[in-house]
């Protein structure tokens, strides 16, 4: 569903993205993670269309990035790890906004948009500004924006961001039962017992490059680690978690 | 007092490390700043200059009658200024997210006010004391000013003049924000607009300026005297007639009478500032939490309900990608007080305008006179179609901010996002345009007998240059695009914006010198009765429509790939 071909990002002299070339198949939800500054987001950009790789190409839903982006983007829901929104509209006119650009017909836009609200909570601020919202229940807008015209693909950027635990549980079930429907999920997340909850298959990017790709229990055992935290921690190259903390303690007693 | 510095000492350090960057990029981008600042800070030199010399020596309207005139420009600018502060520094002082931060700090309110207003002042006045500065060094160097004498009226004169406007700026804001936590935040700006259009219009009513010329003129040929009693009294009170007159006895070389000018306008403009300080440690706090309240209103149900004939769900004939991409453009600007408001004060300016051109008596059949009124006109609204799309055009993609991935990401062509915004920057400034286009030349029209030539020249000429006006800033302001800036008054108070402005102003200077030459040639056919060769018109067309066309298709090309950027 998802295949990238050498696919690679320079902004002036830094390369973002080296020659990423991955296979994402159609139902699988596909842990995307990497410390800050990785190449997550960009990567993500990229296959969504939204900037155009210096080299290499990558196709989604069967379409290429480079030669039909329309088609690509008609076919995809996107979750941004930013969270903007256009702040001066209310949530019902966003999501209307969102629909009308995915061509959504009107009586249709309309019954799931009241669906989403509902579902989430939010039918009593429909006519609220987003500015008034709070991070949370933009959150859920940005969740609703990615769904509304039902795609079978999902990038989703760090999704859970900000929601609670009521709906972050009955997001993850909803991932769950996307991917029982054949829908593809891209997700990126920091957050990674989640990650390893629901997600079927991993990869992990470090400085622009894949560095481990297989299920957590593979990268756990290829590392040599009991966890994918533990592993995730050894190929990033962060120091041992304990001893950062007892360096933070002495730094605060000093 | 310690932490206000070590605050600044931080704000210092991060604008020379964003000012002195030195990427290739950024040192073309600053050339090419620089070359245009240097040109526009040379033209407004020579001006300067040679209108001072003009006027003195071949109209020789004396000097009390240019110190007069050079009052009431200062006037203007002193209102200019204060209301810049007005609405700029509603935003630095109460929606700047930086404030938010520092209220959670151990930093006292009136120290972050302090802070604030500085950064206000320095961002919306730097523009303007640019070119009052080169201004005044035309000046001075007609009457031969030594260099320190400069520096002396810069930072003794000029600063303080400007400083002045800014406080009273915020003391008038504070007293808004006071006032419309009880009569709502849209009434009171509609009365201050009011206000202060009504403020305009009593100086000159009272300061009459015809009255004053004939009165001096009976003087003549001794109009270089000082001839304070043919001013009306409230004058002498005004900080734009004190810089008239410090500039009058220095052009005089006297000292002695210039330097009380100077001093009081130190005291006043320092007592304003303690009394600034004063109101804001009492009231700056509570101001900032009234902007809450605003927000709470605005945000409320009924603010949701309120503009149904653009509601979301109604369908209209257009497709409804480019009805959603309106409609949105729509809220977006109604919904944001700065935007509305400013507009509202544009047009109310238009039509001030249009009022007073339309009765324009031409009297004087002689070609260059008539020559020289058509071009200050025209230039006037080839001006104002500069500031408008600047303002309101340049800022476009910006305030998409963040938020531009919802469209980016959408099945949706750019270029149909991208002309949504053309569409509507367009028929905002062709209307105005074309409104002032008309009233300035119905007088003309009068004049040539009902000829209407120079009418569909006007209008012609009002679409195009608003066709490439309206492209190049929104493509310029595409380039220059800055997305984590929410305010559309500092994105078209930005160096981008800038340079964008000074950009147009070269094109307007162009279309108004290769006119010159064709209306000569109109107005002395007018005035001869022979008949007006339309060949005259071909060269200067030709060379219009070509940088017209280079300009549109340039400025349109860069503002489609900056939708391509990462941002």
């Amino acid at each position: 569903m998802i295949q990238t071909f050498a696919l690679k990002k320079q902004y002036d002299t830094k390369e973002a993205v080296k020659e990423l070339s991955l296979t994402v198949r159609e139902g699988e939800i596909f842990g995307f993670l990497g410390p800050n500054g990785a190449g997550k987001s960009t990567t993500v950009k990229m296959l969504t269309g939204m900037i155009f790789p210096t080299n290499g190409t990558a196709t989604v839903a069967g379409f290429d990035i480079l030669k039909d982006p329309v088609e690509v983007k008609r076919r995809i829901g996107y979750v941004p790890e930013s969270g903007a929104l256009f702040e001066t509209l209310t949530g019902w006119e966003y999501l209307q906004l969102i629909a009308d650009l995915h061509h959504l017909e009107r009586a249709m836009a309309s019954k799931r948009i009241e669906e989403f609200l509902t579902l989430f909570g939010l039918w009593e601020e429909k006519g609220m500004r987003l500015q008034q919202y709070s991070k949370g229940m933009k959150q859920k807008i940005l969740i609703s924006a990615a769904l509304i015209h039902n795609p079978p693909v999902l990038f989703l950027d760090e999704p859970l961001n900000g929601l609670d635990a009521n709906a972050a549980l009955v997001f993850k079930e909803l991932l769950k039962k996307f991917s029982q429907q054949n829908k593809t999920i891209f997700f990126t997340s920091h957050i990674l017992d989640v990650v390893e909850k629901i997600c079927t298959r991993i990869a992990i990017i470090n400085e622009g490059a894949i560095i481990a790709e297989g299920t957590s229990a593979d990268i756990a055992h290829s590392t040599g680690q009991k966890s994918l935290e533990e592993a995730f921690s050894k190929l990033t190259g962060v120091r041992d978690a304990r001893e950062s903390a007892q360096d933070f303690l002495e730094a605060l007693g000093s | 007092m310690l932490v206000l510095l070590h605050i600044l000492k931080f704000k210092f350090i991060s604008f020379i490390k964003t000012t002195f960057d030195f990427r290739f990029v950024t040192i073309v981008r600053g050339l090419g700043s620089l070359l245009v600042f240097g040109g526009f800070s040379i033209v407004a030199y020579f001006l300067s200059y040679e209108i001072t010399k003009f006027v003195l020596e071949q109209s020789r309207t004396g000097l009390f009658l240019y110190h007069r005139f050079i009052s009431m420009l200062l006037f203007v600018f002193f209102m200019s200024v204060n209301m810049g502060n007005i609405i700029v520094s509603y935003s630095t002082l109460y929606k700047s997210s930086e404030v938010n931060y520092l209220f959670t700090k151990p930093v006292s309110f009136t120290g972050i006010f302090v802070l604030k207003f500085l950064d206000n002042f320095l961002y919306s006045s730097t523009t303007l004391f640019l070119v009052a500065f080169m201004v005044l060094l035309g000046y001075g160097t007609y009457f031969g000013y030594p260099w320190y004498t400069f520096l002396g009226v810069l930072v003794f004169v000029l600063v303080p003049f400007m400083f002045l406007s800014a406080c009273l700026a915020v003391l008038v804001l504070m007293s808004l924000m006071k006032i419309a936590s009880r009569w709502g935040f849209r009434r009171v700006m509609m009365g201050l607009a009011g206000m202060y259009f009504a403020l305009v219009f009593f100086f000159f009513k009272f300061s009459n300026p015809i009255k004053l010329v004939t009165q001096v003129n009976k003087y003549y040929p001794n109009v270089d005297n000082y001839f304070s009693q043919f001013d009306p009294g409230f004058v002498k009170y005004l900080p734009n007639n004190w810089v008239a007159d410090f500039l009058f006895f220095m052009a005089r070389g006297e000292v002695k009478f210039a330097l009380p000018y100077a001093a009081i306008l130190i005291l006043v403009t320092l007592a304003m500032f303690v009394i600034c300080m004063l109101v804001a440690y009492r009231f700056y706090y509570r101001s900032w939490l009234v902007t809450f309240e605003f927000q709470a209103q605005s945000n409320s149900l009924q603010a949701g309900r309120r503009m149904k004939m653009f509601d979301f769900r109604k369908e209209s004939i257009l497709p409804p990608q480019m009805e959603s991409l309106l409609k949105k453009e729509y809220f977006q600007f109604f919904r944001e007080p700065s935007q509305w408001i400013h507009l509202g004060l544009m047009t109310v300016l238009v039509g001030v305008f249009v009022l007073s051109v339309r009765n324009l008596n031409l009297g004087l059949r002689v070609t260059n006179v008539q020559t020289l009124t058509y071009l200050v006109l025209y230039a006037f609204g080839g001006f104002l179609t500069c500031s408008l799309a600047l303002r309101f055009v340049f800022p476009f993609i910006s305030l998409e901010g963040k938020a531009l991935w919802s469209q980016i990401s959408a099945p949706l062509d750019l270029k149909k996002a991208y002309f949504t915004k053309f569409i509507i920057g367009l028929s905002l400034i062709l209307a105005l345009a074309v409104i002032v286009a008309i009233s300035s030349n119905v007088p003309f029209v009068r004049l040539s007998q009902r000829r209407p030539l120079l009418l569909w020249f006007g209008i012609f000429s009002a679409f195009w240059t608003s066709l490439t006006l309206v492209t190049l800033n929104l493509g310029f302001g595409g380039y220059f695009a800055n997305y984590q800036e929410k305010n559309p008054i500092r994105v078209a108070s930005s160096q981008g914006a800038t340079l964008t402005f000074l950009f147009s102003l070269v094109y307007l200077i162009v279309l108004v010198s290769i006119i010159i030459l064709p209306l000569l040639q109109y107005f002395n056919s007018l005035f001869i009765f022979s008949q007006f060769d339309p060949r005259v018109l071909v060269i200067p067309g030709t060379i219009f429509g070509v940088v017209s066309a280079a300009l549109t298709a340039f400025a349109g090309v860069v503002g489609l790939r900056s939708l391509q950027r990462d941002f």
